[in-house]
């Protein structure tokens, strides 16, 4: 009895019985209709998800016979897991759906049998392996469709269904012609008895069939340019109807595609292309768009051509294994994340992406909304990641490197206008956050819920070490959970699971990666310690910081391509959406955000070509490259140099070490930047050392680029009047220098390379923590505002004048000795030049060193910081411990320099000789221990003796006001002051080679972008006509290019 | 001259087609574009049975007058007429809903011309 109530076949009658039943039963009572059409959705829900967990367990597929006669004589419906699946999703997503839709189901009846059966013509689509069958399903599927688009009665909604309803009739027709002529050729209208005389489909009627009824199908999946009625009914029906056409409807279209694929082998590379331009093109329009549902539907077409490439290619490549992986993935992101969104959309009812400012100020909703974008991004640890990196990697492997560069750029631009949208929920402005009915939340919380699970469940079912890739985002969710907790409490659990999690992880590393644990675990477990010094609850601030703290961890553990990658996308996420907390950062998140997505997609590209060649995702496998070695050095180099902000690539730095938080600033700078490094070294370690192929002319170009961002940063950081920003020009200098001794490759150019990250670390983590002192205390970051405050805030004082000292590399402190080294890797390489512009360039940076010093410390006070008082112990106690690190290491730089030395061992020549104290190269000796106490011992003589002199004579102490003001008063009196625009002589002499290039290129390829949407989107008229004509025309193209005319 | 009556009707049926597809193209009244429609919808009609149909052939009833080994040869083809019953039923729906939103589209806008209905464009 049960069983025969779960038979698949129930799916089709139950939906159709109670469809027509219910206008009836809704005559005497309104109740009762709509209990039973819940309960049909619920029964249908249950028949499938019952056999997609049978089928799972690996029970055999139902195969449905129908009027008791084998096929081909009759139809026949097939039931196995993928139709389990799909079947199972349209199912969930119609039940959560309704709910949505309950008002217009209240005010009429016959709208909820419609909705059944659209429900059910869907799973006839996905079901049925007969021709003529899938004809009718797609018919009453869209018969239902319009009888949905009808529910709002607008004017735009009925104009934008009519128009959806000639299309989609026009397409169905061509579908039907196909049919029938498939039918005159092989005498069948089964599927699978077609796929058995595939010989009998020859001659210009086989291809005038196969062309049909690919555009019949292919129609309802919207290509570009001839789905402008689509997007019309997205922008105009009622979202939770968008929703189920663009996940719905959708589906089974793409199902049916994924049926007839295997009849239109030669018509592969067409549908292929059909795939990839309406990816491209939507994406590209997609940036014009600022409606969020027609955005959001050119998102959804946009899915559907990734999914169709995807399709195509996989067949083409003859690796239909890994259609589970890649197309699963996606559609079941695109499901979930979509569906989602567009409830979101009708629940917050704002029309306009720049109205959804305030949305901050409801964190649950926040919290749904970008776990749906991210899984719409294809972050990790979304199922749509994991489609995507398979995708990369056999499009890679299948030597297809221009699809590669298409679902890499329609991703970015995809991202782009879905991150602008949430960059205006991110907005702060309490009296706009909307009012939502919690209730009205449930199932789209359930979906991101699930977005979540599925994510974890690909992880599982790929077999990789799924916990530990998953920790950052587990530590995130439990954190998140107990984000109710005061502010100290959740700061010192983060560091605590940090530090107990950590050490085992550091422990464990040997190597590079050793070297590294401490850099940026210890590093980032030090500067970390600061978040202490804020007593607030940071609402978001700690599950996003846990969240980037481990995947710091999990960056070093990876073994695999793509546990790197998973943590480097996790990594960005997090930063970005931890950037997004400073008070003036919205302008500058989208492009760190773009500009990160754009590395970790070259990045991507490396590992699929390297994937590509080796067919391993090991890291350690990177060794073994060689005939794409060149080509995969320069993509990861690429991709790493972009988050180091070398000189071109830097648009995005400035702004967001800038306006982060403060004490985050440094943990951003100090540690997060230092990942680029390590990836790096990593990519110049397992491809550069052999220097095959063309690597050692790719190195040459990143050295001069290195210096470079070394000079420009320090240029840069000259003209700066805001603290921070100095201090983020300075980072981009800095890691110049890094930059380039990594593409020394020598044992000396690594050990300066693992010395300076060592020491920026050090003193810009020194630097940001006092800085962050300092503005907290101040209340601004312009410099010219602050001044003579080394009595209030003394220790802050010695943090920046040793920070100073240590970054300047002038003895006797730590800088000294990485300039050294710097200096001799690059003399005994032979790049005198490069030498010349290093020293150059530190040179520069000393004078905007010099001004930290002087404007903030020294001069006059200004009135109103009298009474400032020091900075927290708890911000000066990570900063005591990185004076101590930068005392000791320049007491004894054996200490630094001998494990680094360590953990390059075996790779290159040695270079280096300790002698005692004192270290050995070609070209010189220095002796850090002798120097530090030669200068201590310059420096104590004289404080001895005006100590002594001091106190015999007479000295009177000058105070703030004994000097004498003129009688003047300037309008703007802080534009006189001594320290504003200190450097001006210096921007006049080097005006035109300060002008912002970098930005201005920037902000043309963004424009230029804008432009290709604004295009390409001419076509879309509104005129019904002119979009039935696409549609005719696409047979005509369709039927061109698969070669109807030679 | 002898002239086949599936000719006839094939030609018939992609003239239907042909005219239909003018007529959805270039008729900015909707009540002409659905006429449009049915026009393409009869025509495909036509064109499928036409595909079922044997020059000569006879009925596809297997009884005295057809001989049972050679009937694959003889008789019309059955399934396309089968067939094309469904695909008119639903041509059928499909008419009446488009004329229901004409009905709706000339209520909401006093206009039954497809060039008022580009609310939503780009």
């Amino acid at each position: 009895m049960v069983e025969g109530l779960l038979a698949p076949i129930n799916l089709i009658i139950a939906a159709l019985g109670v469809g027509f039943l219910l206008p009836l039963i809704a005559r005497s009572s309104a109740s009762i209709a709509r209990g039973l059409f819940w309960l049909t959705q619920v029964f249908l829900l249950l028949i499938s998800s019952v056999w997609l967990l049978r089928l799972i367990d690996g029970a055999p597929a139902v195969e449905v016979i129908t009027a008791g006669i084998q096929p081909p004589f009759a139809i026949n419906l097939y039931f196995g897991l993928f139709e389990a699946f799909v079947v199972s999703a349209v199912n969930l997503s119609a039940i959560l759906g309704s709910w949505y839709l309950i008002d217009y189901f209240k005010s009429r009846a016959a709208s909820m049998s419609v909705y059944l059966i659209l429900t059910m013509g869907i799973s006839g689509m996905v079901m049925t392996r007969d021709l003529f069958n899938l004809f009718i399903f797609i018919e009453i599927t869209a018969l239902a469709t319009y009888g949905l688009l009808a529910l709002d009665k607008r004017p735009a909604s009925l104009a934008a269904g009519f128009k959806y309803i000639i299309a989609t009739s026009l397409a169905s027709t061509f579908f039907l012609l196909g049919t029938m002529l498939l039918y005159h050729l092989t005498g069948t209208l089964n599927i699978d008895d077609m796929l058995l005389h595939m010989d009998r489909i020859t001659g210009p009627v086989g291809l005038a069939a196969g062309v049909l009824l690919l555009v019949g199908v292919i129609i309802e999946l919207k290509p570009y340019p001839a789905n402008g009625w689509g997007l019309d009914v997205y922008e105009t029906v009622p979202a939770g109807v968008a929703a189920m056409i663009s996940v719905g409807v959708s589906a089974g279209a793409f199902f049916a595609l994924y049926k007839i694929v295997p009849l239109l082998g030669d018509f592969l590379p067409v549908v292929a292309a059909v795939g990839g331009a309406t990816f491209l093109a939507s994406n590209f329009i997609g940036l014009r768009q600022r409606n969020v549902r027609r955005m959001l539907g050119y998102s959804s077409v946009a899915q559907m051509g990734l999914m169709t490439l995807a399709l195509a290619v996989l067949y083409m490549l003859g690796k239909s294994e890994y259609v589970t992986l890649v197309i699963g993935g996606l559609f079941i992101n695109h499901l979930l994340a979509k569906a989602g969104l567009f409830w979101l959309a009708g629940v917050v009812d704002r029309p306009r992406t720049e109205a959804w400012v305030g949305l901050r100020h409801r964190p649950i909703l926040l919290v749904i909304l970008g776990i749906l974008l991210a899984a719409l991004a294809g972050f990790p640890p979304f199922p749509g990641f994991w489609g995507k990196w398979e995708l990369i990697m056999q499009l890679s492997a299948g030597e297809l490197p221009f699809w590669v560069f298409v679902v890499l750029l329609g991703s970015l631009l995809e991202a782009a206008y879905l991150y602008r949208w949430f960059g205006f929920a991110l907005q702060d402005d309490e009296t706009r956050a909307p009012a939502v009915e919690p209730v009205k939340l449930i199932p789209v919380g359930l979906f991101a819920l699930s977005l979540l699970a599925t994510g974890h469940l690909v992880a599982d079912w790929l077999g990789l070490e799924a916990p530990r890739v998953l920790v950052p985002i587990y530590m995130g969710i439990i954190l998140y959970a107990l984000d109710g907790m005061p502010g100290r409490l959740k700061a010192l659990l983060v560091l605590g699971a940090f530090a107990v999690y950590a050490y085992p992880v550091v422990m464990g590393l040997e190597g590079l990666h050793w070297l590294f644990g401490l850099i940026l675990l210890l590093g980032g477990g030090v500067i970390a310690f600061a978040v202490l010094h804020r007593s607030d609850a940071r609402r978001g601030f700690y599950p996003l910081l846990g969240m980037l703290l481990f995947s710091l961890a999990s960056l070093l553990e990876a073994s695999s391509t793509l546990e790197f990658f998973f943590a480097w996308e996790v990594l960005t996420l997090s930063s970005y959406l931890l950037i997004s907390m400073g008070r003036g950062a919205r302008e500058h998140i989208l492009t760190f955000l773009m500009f990160s997505l754009g590395s970790a997609f070259l990045i991507l590209a490396g590992f699929g070509f390297a994937y590509g060649e080796t067919g391993s995702i090991l890291l350690a496998d990177l060794s073994k490259v060689e005939k794409s070695a060149t080509l995969v050095f320069m993509l990861l180099t690429l991709g790493f140099l972009v988050k180091a902000g070398a000189a071109g690539l830097h648009v995005w730095l400035p702004g967001a070490y800038s306006e982060a938080e403060d004490d985050f600033s440094a943990l951003l700078s100090a540690v997060v930047g230092k990942a680029a490094i390590f990836g790096l070294l990593l990519a110049a370690m397992h491809l550069a050392v052999n220097g095959v192929g063309a690597i050692n002319q790719v190195l040459y170009v990143v050295s001069w680029l290195g210096l470079i961002s070394a000079l420009v940063g320090a240029l840069m950081a000259l003209f700066q009047e805001d603290v921070k920003k100095l201090l983020a020009y300075s980072s981009m200098g800095q890691v110049g220098y890094i930059v380039t001794a990594i593409a020394v490759s020598s044992q000396l150019g690594w050990v300066a390379a693992g010395y300076l990250t060592v020491n920026h670390l050090l003193f810009k983590g020194l630097l940001f923590l006092a800085v962050a002192g300092l503005v907290y205390q101040t209340g601004t970051r312009l410099m010219y505002q602050m001044g003579g405050l080394i009595k209030n805030l003394p220790m802050t004082y010695i943090s920046v004048l040793i920070g100073i000292i240590a970054i300047s590399g002038v003895p006797p402190l730590t800088g000294f000795g990485g300039k050294w080294l710097l200096l001799n890797a690059l003399f005994d390489k032979g790049w005198y030049w490069q030498a010349g512009l290093a020293f150059f360039a530190s040179a520069v940076a000393f004078l905007y060193l010099f001004r930290l010093i002087h404007t903030v410390f020294l001069g006059q006070r200004k009135q109103a910081h009298k009474d400032l008082r020091e900075a927290s112990w708890l911000l000066l106690f990570p900063q005591i411990l990185l004076i101590v690190a930068i005392m000791a290491f320049s007491i004894w730089p054996k200490l630094l320099i001998d494990p680094i030395a360590s953990s390059f061992a075996g790779i290159f020549p040695e270079a280096l000789i300790w002698d005692g104290t004192m270290l050995k190269t070609r070209l010189g000796y220095w002796d850090g221990f002798m120097v530090i106490n030669i200068v201590a011992g310059v420096f104590l003589v004289p404080l001895l003796i005006l100590l002594f002199l001091s106190r015999f004579m007479q000295i009177q102490k000058v105070k703030q006001f004994n000097i004498v003001f003129a009688a003047e008063r300037p309008e703007t009196p802080e534009t006189t002051h001594y320290a504003y625009n200190f450097f001006s002589f210096y921007e006049k002499a080097l005006g035109p080679l300060l002008k912002p290039r970098a930005t201005a290129f920037w902000d043309g390829v963004s424009e230029w972008s804008h432009t290709i949407g604004s295009t390409l989107r001419v076509l879309y008229t509104g005129n019904g006509q002119t979009y039935a004509l696409y549609v005719l025309f696409y047979v005509v193209m369709i039927y061109i290019a698969v070669g109807g005319m030679g | 001259m002898d002239l086949p009556v599936s000719t006839i009707t094939l030609s018939t049926g992609l003239a239907l087609l042909l005219i239909g597809m003018w007529g959805m193209l270039t008729q900015k009244n909707i009540i002409r574009m659905i006429i449009g429609f049915s026009l393409i919808d009869t025509g495909v009609h036509m064109i499928m049975v036409t595909i079922g149909y044997l020059s000569g052939g006879t009925a596809p009833i297997i009884n005295d007058a057809v001989d049972r080994l050679t009937a694959l040869q003889d008789v019309v083809d059955p399934v396309p007429s089968a067939l094309v019953l469904t695909a008119i039923v639903i041509g059928l729906g499909i008419t009446a809903v488009m004329l229901a939103f004409a009905v709706q589209i000339h209520d909401k806008k006093k206009s039954l011309s497809i060039e008022n209905c580009t609310e939503s464009k780009w």
